[in-house]
């Protein structure tokens, strides 16, 4: 177990270095020079732009800068923000708000998603897979942008039920809106994948040999089937933790909640090349983390993937 | 003569399908007496695993539907009781084992565990007390140093070995009756060799009554003492294995026995019947064989043989051979 955990760490180290390097790049060779834009329509003395530069390291090759960047980031000497601001500072604030956030809306798409789907995979054909199979369908068509604006539009404007975009009334209520329309959105997939695998299984030869050793029917969904066909839903469910700071970057910017993903769209915008590739570092390292955590959950669940 | 422990007495079994319904298994009878091994024979499609499916109720219902018939373990008739009576008696009295070991067993369970879910279940054991047992059961199928083994996965054992496994799950609780559906199927030779022996064996034992699936006519000839040989859904020949192995009464027994590969038919080309076994849905008129039937006459068309008496002990669905026996074999 260590040494696989030792492995997968170690391989992660030059696919981190190749990510980093390709998402440097990308800004840089953004269109576009990030200090006039900071300064929007106000002009700037050439003095104080050539000594900016040189703090940022702006006119050095692509690899110095790139180089100066990952030695800020493994140093944890994280600097400032060319607007200022201290990045340390940021990360402390943001991180617990993209944290609330997605939790929160993992809750939601984890809870109906597992629910409905067994539900549904069990009582197959009934009254509530049909509906399932319409509602997940029109869900899963709905593009994200469209939910999360007419959302915003209808529960916050309209209805006042929820705030409308900003973190003032705190957690949970600021939250709720927007993880709900994640969660919506996300349960779609998961529901649908855990009743297809379960009806899967529960034609599986080892279910007839559960049933002709005399089991009673709960016994068998929950000793025989559900643990069999949670399988590919544990693969599925990493897949989608590793997405949701790509999706924290639309929502967050939408619903105006201060966490990682808005910081990453300010950066992208400013082309502050530093700090898109700290925050894709940190993104990174997440990704591998629950990778590893889904792999050892995986290795728990299944004896036949078991890394000893 | 031993106790009756089950007898199945016509049986229909049919499944409905998007255009109509099948009859996959229709009025068969056969019975079972405390340590005799019974084998039913017969191609895929014949209905041999339907019927014994139906019977114990793991069969999907919808789809399938048992039309008419009775199971009886010792007079109590598995079909009409309920499903919570039935689970008493299925999985304790009467057990199963099936083709594929790989599958049949579950994946993400230890071995122990699932043998030792028949104790827990069935008697209510404690977790390590039921465990000890499951132990005990694997080192009684043979299985090397099977108090370590306890504790493996399905996948960790090779095939021969897996279906001892499936053997020590079946025979755990001491059942009256082993179904066994193609047990040496998926294995080689010499495997299938030595479970037929265990079974045999652990059999003699416990004085326990067989039903032996397979539509291998070498398994029935070694192991089995009377056979029910079914064709399209019904039984043609029924007789003890060595009558039907010397004097096939039915032509289809006897195109099977013509057909089994034997060292004085070295250099020559292999018998076979020809064509192939009728769809459930077209069944022929009369009698379902007689497309593929050498003997065949025009009055095979008219109507179902029914199941004759041709001798004590031997029954045969075939109106030449029972109506007209004395002009030709038996």
């Amino acid at each position: 177990m260590i040494r696989f955990v030792a492995r997968r760490v170690l391989a992660a180290i030059p696919i981190g270095l190749i990510v980093t390097l390709g998402v440097f790049a990308l800004v840089f060779a953004m269109p576009g020079d990030p200090l006039r834009e900071l300064a929007g329509d106000k002009p700037i003395p050439a003095a104080v732009l050539a000594a900016k530069r040189a703090q940022y390291h702006l006119d050095d090759p692509f690899i110095v800068q790139y180089l100066l960047s990952m030695k800020d980031i493994l140093t944890g000497n994280f600097g400032t923000t060319f607007a200022g601001a201290d990045i340390a500072d940021q990360l402390r604030l943001r991180i617990p708000v993209t944290l609330k956030l997605t939790l929160l809306a993992n809750a939601f798409q984890w809870t109906l998603g597992l629910f409905f789907g067994i539900y549904a995979g069990f009582k197959r054909n009934g009254l509530v897979d049909k509906s399932l199979l319409l509602a997940t369908l029109v869900l899963l068509a709905v593009p994200g942008l469209v939910a999360y604006f007419a959302a915003q539009y209808l529960f916050g404007v309209e209805l006042k039920w929820f705030p409308v975009s900003g973190v003032l009334e705190g957690f949970p209520r600021s939250y709720l809106l927007p993880a709900l329309v994640i969660g919506l959105l996300g349960f779609a997939g998961l529901a649908r994948l855990m009743r297809t695998s379960i009806v899967e299984t529960v034609n599986a030869d080892f279910v007839k040999t559960a049933r002709a050793k005399g089991l009673g029917e709960q016994r068998v969904l929950w000793r025989h089937i559900l643990p069999n066909a949670l399988l590919p839903v544990v693969t599925f469910i990493g897949i989608d933790l590793a997405g949701m700071f790509g999706g924290a970057i639309i929502t967050e910017s939408i619903f105006n909640l201060p966490g990682l993903g808005q910081f990453m769209f300010q950066a992208i915008k400013l082309k502050e090349g530093g700090v898109v590739v700290l925050l894709s570092t940190l993104a990174f390292v997440s990704f591998i983390l629950i990778n590893l955590a889904v792999d050892i959950l995986y290795g728990v669940l299944d004896p036949r993937v078991r890394h000893v | 003569m031993s106790d009756i422990l089950l007898k199945v007495e016509n049986l229909s079994v049919e499944f409905d399908t998007p255009r109509g319904p099948v009859r996959a298994v229709d009025g068969v009878s056969w019975q079972v007496r405390a340590g005799e091994t019974l084998a039913i024979l017969g191609e895929s499609g014949s209905g041999k695993s339907v019927s014994t499916q139906a019977l114990t109720g793991i069969l999907e219902m919808p789809p399938g539907r048992i039309v008419s018939g009775t199971a009886s373990y010792r007079g109590e008739d598995l079909i009409a009781m309920s499903v919570k009576e039935r689970r008493r008696i299925v999985g304790d009295r009467i057990t199963m084992v099936f083709q594929d070991s790989l599958s049949a067993l579950n994946p993400v369970q230890s071995v122990g565990k699932q043998i030792a879910e028949c104790y827990r279940v069935h008697r209510g054991l404690s977790r390590s007390e039921a465990m000890k047992r499951a132990a005990e059961m694997l080192d009684r199928v043979r299985i090397p140093a099977a108090a370590k083994r306890v504790n493996d996965y399905p996948h960790e054992f090779s095939g021969g070995m897996r279906q001892r496994v499936m053997l020590a799950m079946a025979l755990a609780l001491d059942p009256d009756v082993l179904i066994a559906d193609e047990p040496t199927t998926a294995l080689d030779v010499t495997v299938q060799a030595r479970i037929l022996e265990l079974i045999e064996e652990l059999q003699a034992e416990r004085d326990m009554g067989v039903v032996l699936i397979t539509h291998d006519l070498g398994v029935v000839a070694d192991v089995a003492d009377n056979v029910v040989v079914m064709y399209a859904g019904h039984v043609v020949e029924r007789a003890a294995t060595a009558d039907a192995l010397e004097h096939p009464v039915h032509p289809y027994t006897e195109g099977l026995l013509g057909s089994m590969p034997s060292a004085d038919l070295k250099g020559q080309e292999l018998p076979t019947i020809p064509g192939t076994p009728p769809s459930l849905r077209s069944i022929p008129s009369g009698c379902a064989f007689r497309t593929r039937c050498p003997h065949v006459v025009e009055e095979c068309a008219d109507e179902v043989p029914p199941l004759l008496t041709v001798a004590p002990g031997r029954d045969a669905a075939c109106i030449r051979r029972t109506t007209m026996p004395a002009k030709e074999a038996v």
